[in-house]
């Protein structure tokens, strides 16, 4: 009796204590071991069995965020529907608020026109996407609604469109049915080669919240603040011509320096980028 | 087997909150993480083993999405589970404040513990920016009663919760 008292009150200790610290351990021993193992390889495989579990969620969710869109956009224009009414009675309200919508309307009028223009004016076969997901602790990356079934392949480029001018946006580094992730030009591991409007080339690097640079461009290159930074035909993944930016600075030419090292002011912002084109045929140029 | 099934549910539902809030408020810069203020009610409300097991899954749905490093989400919502977790008997998070408050320094806590975890094992800084954070953390702590009395109420008193 006293036996199986003491056996009991022991295993309780260890469940608690298991329930306390051991639980919460393991799981942070996991968490650590996942972190310090490379991406490649298991992490893959690990990442390709949770697509399994969490792709058809996410499929889901974003159906229901683009249905609450319809909603809220139904709502809104039943809403508008009552105060048009409403304003019948009220002339000069009427008028305000008619002048406002056809003011949306003309903004609206005018950037598909200019999309549209955009894409009668691109060289290269590609698919127009929209960006359906951006992870909130990873502002250089942004998840757009189309994948594989859309011919969408891994280092594809991205290129948007922002004042009236379209520039690169990003390159595609993951891909699944539906969906693809695109690494956007700020990011640290962004890297393209460019041509610079004196004709010299060099290396084109994201620094995550820092200004982006090019690299290794020849001491001697006459590079001046505003000159415009387009893609290299040396570049393996992207097309030649796409504009990417303006040179921002000129570093100084130290005695010490082998090449020169200049910042861009890219002419897509992360932030802004909303609808972007995925050159599908790189060789269509 | 029926309050596993709601579980399930409430992961879900997460899930999809986690994506359309993400969604909608990146457009104005906002961090918001409401994959953590669901992990926080489950911590508050469900028992230890539960709670962590959430809290880990979650953390791998936001790893899932990430570039450069995976499990540090896990990581960072194991950690926000033992505090929640602890704190949980010494509270009562039935009430507005103390969910609120949990939440805000939650999201600041898992903010820091996220860029630094990137810093030192990815050479990266991801940090979203003080004023980002700081809308997101607010955010966040608003729609923290809303979260917690849906979770309580999709749980109600099921065996997975914690006695009170």
């Amino acid at each position: 009796m006293i036996f199986s008292k003491v056996k009991n009150s022991t295993y309780t200790k260890a469940s608690n204590w298991y329930r306390q610290f051991g639980l919460p351990a393991g799981f942070l021993l996991l968490s650590f071991l996942l972190m310090i193992l490379p991406l490649e390889g298991f992490i893959s495989s690990v990442k390709a069995v949770l697509a399994y579990v969490f792709i058809p969620q996410v499929r889901a969710a974003h159906s229901v965020s683009q249905y609450a869109q319809g909603v809220s956009h139904t709502v809104q224009e039943l809403l508008q529907a009552h105060q048009e009414n409403a304003q019948l009675k009220q002339e000069i309200e009427t008028a305000h608020l008619l002048s406002a919508q056809a003011q949306d309307i003309f903004a609206e009028n005018a950037r598909l026109t200019e999309l549209l223009q955009l894409k009668t004016s691109f060289p290269w076969k590609g698919v127009w996407a929209k960006v359906a997901y951006r992870e909130p602790t990873q502002w250089n990356t942004v998840v757009i609604d189309k994948g594989s079934a859309h011919g969408i392949q891994e280092r594809s480029a991205v290129i948007a469109a922002q004042d009236g001018k379209e520039g690169l946006a990003g390159v595609v580094i993951e891909v699944t049915e539906s969906t693809a992730k695109v690494l956007l030009v700020r990011d640290e591991d962004f890297s393209a080669a460019v041509r610079l409007e004196s004709g010299d080339e060099g290396l084109l690097v994201g620094d995550g919240p820092r200004a982006v640079q090019i690299k290794y461009i020849p001491l001697l290159a006459q590079v001046k603040k505003g000159d415009k930074v387009y893609t290299s035909s040396s570049s393996s993944v992207f097309p030649a011509g796409i504009l990417v930016g303006e040179v921002s600075a000129v570093h100084e030419r130290d005695s010490f320096l082998t090449a020169l090292t200049v910042q861009v002011a890219p002419l897509i912002r992360s932030s802004a980028v909303q609808e972007v084109f995925i050159i599908l045929d790189k060789g269509a140029h | 087997m029926l309050s596993a099934a709601k579980l399930i549910l409430l992961f879900m539902l997460a899930c999809v909150f986690h994506w359309a809030l993400a969604s909608a408020f990146a457009p104005w810069g906002f961090a918001v993480n409401s994959m953590l203020v669901f992990i926080t009610a489950f911590c508050a409300i469900l028992k230890p083993p539960f709670a962590y097991s959430m809290a880990f899954v979650g953390g791998l749905f936001l790893d899932f999405f990430g570039t450069k490093l995976f499990g540090n989400n896990a990581f960072t919502f194991t950690i926000c589970a033992c505090l929640i977790c602890n704190l949980a008997p010494r509270f009562d998070f039935d009430e507005l404040f103390p969910q609120m408050v949990a939440v805000f320094v939650l999201t600041w806590l898992a903010g820091l513990l996220n860029a630094l975890l990137l810093y030192s094992f990815a050479s990266s800084s991801l940090w979203p920016g003080f004023w980002d954070l700081l809308g997101g953390a607010v955010l966040d702590a608003v729609l923290a009663p809303i979260v917690f009395w849906l979770v309580r109420r999709i749980l109600g008193k099921a065996p997975l919760c914690r006695q009170v």
